[in-house]
């Protein structure tokens, strides 16, 4: 036991970017398994967290804004005829949460079946995969539905004009905006979830903020050329 | 595999909370359009800000998650260095990106409309450390509270998150302008 507690000791007074064979021979030898001894030596010390997590996570994040601030470019250009529809601006912070949130649900659950080595190459045929795909999108239309009905009837209630053809153009772009996004942020999750692990790094930090990011700028854009389109 | 298992029960209630909360958002945003939505460059830097609690918190949550998981981190020992290391880490990044965001605002409203207008600097910063403060560490306890009670944190915390980032950064952003 002391032999071990030294030899993980070892391991995180190792360099986050070193594959150290010690690794392999604590693996083997002592039945702990390689994402635990990731762990270990990724974030051992309040010093190495601190410095990991800012490493990993402030260029991401950084990039996430701008790609968030160029979504609101789009709108703050047509800014007098989206304010002036209510219901879709009392939708754009629930539309946002909601492709954020799948976007978020898909990808910590994926980056847990990568670090728990569910997941391989052949992830098409991953029934644990498929299901969570499908799960996440039925959940999504039915809570779209609710989405716009509530955020219709609160502008109903506020006396904004709503006739049948603005109902279903409200319907059409919640749904349409919702399912398409969530569809692309899966695939990009798969993607670029396995391209960051195969270069030993935690895709915790990685895909949350660029999932909700891409979902902000495509669902601002979205929104914007909707807009024009139907109003 | 049974299709309406727990984990939709779990994606599902989470999601009901998260929409109310968007909900409550959009209805901020709709009743002081005038107060916020009508500051030059403002709809630049909103989505950048209230996506960014998600961010950071998500990111945080997840973390400990796979670390509870891994027991890598155990309940046991709520003040490790990892988590301590975790804490400081999200705050620092807080400050860093609110900075960042509030920038990138500001040059973008001055390049395109020719609008200088400072606050889009001061609020999001003044904004962000106020929201984090109660962000962060509520992150915290709530990953630690359901993984002790058996959930899977990973399902619940990204949709309460966003949501309640979103209604934390509005309160956030509405408390500045008042102190501004």
């Amino acid at each position: 036991m002391r032999k071990l507690t030294h030899l993980l000791q070892k391991i995180r007074k190792l360099k986050r970017s070193q594959h150290h064979h010690l690794l392999h021979q604590v693996h083997t030898k002592h039945k702990i398994s390689r994402r635990t001894l990731f762990y270990i030596k990724e974030y051992s010390s309040e010093q190495k967290v601190i410095s990991t997590v800012l490493k990993e996570s402030i260029k991401i994040l950084i990039l996430a804004s701008l790609i968030s601030s160029l979504g609101g470019l789009a709108l703050e250009n047509i800014k007098q005829a989206f304010i002036s529809i209510i219901p879709l601006v009392i939708l754009l912070p629930a539309l946002n949460d909601m492709i954020g949130s799948y976007g978020s649900i898909f990808s910590a659950k994926f980056s847990t079946l990568l670090h728990e080595g569910r997941l391989n190459r052949n992830w098409q045929h991953n029934p644990e995969l498929k299901k969570l795909f499908l799960q996440v999108l039925v959940i999504a239309s039915i809570t779209t539905f609710i989405t716009t009905s509530i955020a219709l009837g609160i502008s109903w209630f506020t006396k904004h004009q709503l006739s049948l053809g603005f109902i279903l153009k409200i319907f059409l772009i919640s749904f349409l905006d919702v399912l398409f996004f969530i569809s692309l942020l899966v695939l990009i999750a798969i993607f670029a979830g396995f391209y960051v692990y195969r270069k030993k790094e935690d895709p915790n930090n990685f895909l949350i903020p660029i999932t909700t990011s891409i979902a902000d700028l495509g669902n601002m854009l979205v929104l914007a050329g909707l807009v024009l389109l139907f109003f | 595999m049974p299709f309406f298992d727990r984990e939709f029960k779990e994606i599902f209630s989470a999601e009901l909370i998260s929409i109310f909360g968007g909900l409550l958002v959009g209805i901020a945003l709709a009743i002081y359009t005038d107060k916020l939505l009508l500051i030059p460059g403002m709809l630049i830097l909103l989505p950048g800000f209230l996506e960014m609690r998600g961010n950071i918190s998500g990111s945080l949550a997840s973390r400990i998650s796979s670390g509870l998981f891994l027991k890598v981190i155990t309940l046991k020992k709520p003040r490790s260095r990892i988590i301590q290391g975790n804490l400081i880490a999200s705050f620092l990044l807080a400050f860093i990106v609110t900075l960042s965001l509030g920038m990138i605002a500001f040059l973008l409203t001055l390049a395109l409309f020719h609008v200088t207008e400072p606050v889009l600097i001061i609020l999001p910063v003044l904004a962000g450390i106020i929201a984090n403060i109660i962000q962060i560490p509520l992150t915290l306890a709530l990953t630690f509270y359901l993984f002790k009670r058996g959930h899977d944190p990973n399902n619940i915390m990204g949709p309460f998150l966003t949501s309640s980032g979103d209604v934390i950064s509005i309160f956030a952003l509405l408390l500045t302008l008042v102190i501004l």
